[in-house]
């Protein structure tokens, strides 16, 4: 009972400091289910009801009008392919090296380890000029494949991957190469189901970071139809400022996938964000 | 009769180190070449390519289009010394250093806070950890979006609640000495990384050690400054040099707060009060094609954040001795 009480203060903390991080995100939604003139209101309501009679009246006509007018439903689309092919095209090629780093011997390896890590120290901000001239050279600048190609491998996650496989026991590759499995067949059979956990991490932090990311697409696209959800949303907040009901519908389209990725991972994304900070 | 000799019989155990092991030859160091070869090439061309070409770049003229024209160390000293040219350039250092400084301590704090509230409690500490957590994996365009809505002058959230308490209403976005405060706000409001370190790094304290303090005497601040904070000081200085490093590249979030009008116009904010280190060097980059200047920002930059790493090693190095 004494217990009790003397938490109560802690809890009353916490669900102050939870309603600062929440209520952005109910704002959002309800300013993205009202009636445009139910928006600007003398007293902000945090449900969407009518501005006359104070009565419940949703509506879906901000999404319609993003997703159709606004070029949201496309630029939706788009960020879902670029997704679908970057994020397990990146997880290959880094898996890949990483186990090679960690377990074919060949010389020169660990030297070629350490130049990969010292190159992490440079800020992306110090190659994004050069980065848009090779994009540019390739012939791939204002393409879909501008978006995927100049981010297709991370030596963040070949380090991570590398020091998980490092940490598996060595035991059962070495009895499936002397019964004459080649080094892919270990890599697929082997190695890949014994790293669910990580794989996962590095999957689901690559989803969140390419999901939301700005910088690299606002450089590398001219083209609205190839624009992805954070440029288009981006976009939208600039060119109908005076629209907080479109902004916030289109907020919602990009906020909610990974709050519903959140969801279903907490505890991976968690451990992983803590890991690799934002990937910044 | 002599007993048979047993003790002739070879030895033929393997010694461990010569031992063939199968897989190991030629072949297979073909093979890890091979597996590596993608992520080698993607290296050489937009990393180690990359970041020597901005070096090559940052000593030359160049706009992307014609070739970059070599000019020396004129684009450092130029950005440096030359007000004309480069008007804003001091400014945004001025404003990336007050926004490193209110932002870093700000998170923290507010980190360590959520971190000691969370460790407190048993029941419902998951639940509570994921919503304050939610703000780190919104997209930096959804998060400017809304705030510039929390902080719209008339309508805002923000405006509404400060009423309550007596303090009028602010231009927040509008006013050059609320930029740096607001934008601020909105990085502690997305502290839950350092939160989660912050948790762990309070996990990872010896029961022992708090039951010693209690058994001692120690009140619950006493507790706090005398042990809890020396224990964290490690975590701390981790989030401080990544939280610095971060600050100082700040830079998606403020170009939605501030772009508007038409088709990509961003600004540096009211009276550039919000103009980033690196949005200064993207408006070079991106809106004046001087590319080369930009490269030479971004060198400084890199030279600055080595410095400042370097520093706070070294503190922590002289604190420890």
């Amino acid at each position: 009972m004494t217990r009790n009480v003397r938490k109560a203060p802690i809890y009353i903390a916490l669900v102050l400091l939870a309603l600062v991080s929440v209520v952005p995100f109910l704002w959002m939604l309800a300013t993205s289910f009202k009636h445009g003139s139910d928006v600007y209101t003398r007293v902000p309501s945090l449900l969407p009801l009518d501005r006359k009679t104070g009565e419940w009246s949703p509506t879906l006509e901000n999404y319609e009008h993003v997703l159709q007018v606004g070029g949201l439903g496309q630029a939706f689309l788009n960020s879902v392919w670029v997704c679908l092919i970057l994020v397990p095209a990146k997880l290959l090629i880094d898996a890949l090296a990483a186990y090679a780093f960690a377990r074919i011997p060949f010389p020169g390896r660990d030297k070629l380890f350490v130049v990969l890590l010292a190159g992490m120290m440079v800020p992306t901000i110090t190659l994004l000029v050069p980065r848009i001239h090779v994009t540019q050279q390739l012939g791939m600048f204002d393409s879909p494949w501008g978006l995927i190609v100049p981010n297709v491998a991370s030596v963040l996650d070949i380090f991570l991957l590398r020091q998980f496989f490092l940490s598996l026991p060595g035991e059962l590759e070495e009895a499936a190469l002397i019964d004459g499995a080649g080094r892919m067949q270990i890599f697929w059979r082997i190695i890949l189901p014994l790293s669910k956990p990580v794989l996962a991490v590095v999957t689901i932090t690559s989803f969140i970071f390419h999901w939301n990311d700005l910088v690299w697409p606002l450089v590398v696209l001219n083209d609205p139809e190839l624009y992805t959800l954070p440029l288009a949303l981006q976009q939208l907040a600039s060119s109908e400022s005076g629209r907080a009901y479109y902004i916030m519908a289109g907020a919602a389209l990009a906020v909610i996938p990974v709050i519903i990725v959140l969801l279903i991972f907490q505890r991976r994304i968690m451990q992983g964000l803590a890991f690799t900070g934002l990937r910044s | 009769m002599a007993p048979p000799v047993l003790a002739e019989k070879p030895t033929v155990t393997p010694r461990p180190g010569r031992r063939r092991r199968p897989g190991f030859g030629r072949r297979d160091h073909l093979i890890g070449w091979l597996l590596i070869a993608p992520a080698v090439v993607y290296f050489l061309v937009f990393l180690l390519f990359p970041a020597l070409a901005a070096l090559y770049y940052s000593f030359t003229d160049w706009n992307l289009r014609t070739a970059p024209n070599w000019v020396g160390l004129a684009n450092y000293t130029d950005l440096l010394f030359d007000d004309a040219k480069y008007p804003h350039f001091w400014q945004s250092i001025k404003v990336t250093l007050q926004y490193t400084i209110i932002a870093v301590p700000l998170t923290l704090g507010t980190a360590l806070i959520q971190a000691l509230l969370l460790n407190a409690i048993h029941r419902g500490s998951n639940f509570f950890r994921l919503l304050l957590f939610l703000p780190v994996v919104t997209a930096e365009a959804a998060v400017g979006a809304i705030w510039r809505w929390l902080y719209d002058p008339q309508y805002g959230l923000i405006n509404t609640f400060i009423e309550l308490f007596g303090i009028p209403r602010q231009n927040w976005l509008n006013t050059p000495e609320l930029v740096i405060p607001a934008l601020s706000f909105i990085a502690a409001w997305q502290c839950g990384i350092s939160m989660i370190i912050y948790l762990a790094g309070l996990k990872g304290i010896p029961t022992s050690i708090r039951e010693a303090a209690v058994i001692d005497g120690a009140g619950p601040v006493q507790r706090f400054w005398r042990v809890v904070v020396p224990m964290l000081r490690p975590t701390t200085f981790y989030l401080l040099v990544t939280g610095v490093i971060a600050a100082l590249q700040v830079f998606g979030l403020v170009y939605v707060i501030f772009s508007g009008g038409g088709n990509r116009s961003v600004t540096g904010g009211p009276e550039q009060s919000g103009l980033t280190y690196v949005l200064h060097l993207y408006l070079y980059a991106f809106r004046y094609d001087a590319m080369g200047a930009a490269c030479a920002m971004s060198f400084i930059l890199f030279l600055f954040i080595m410095i400042v790493t370097a520093m706070q090693f070294k503190f922590v190095k002289q604190e420890a001795s």
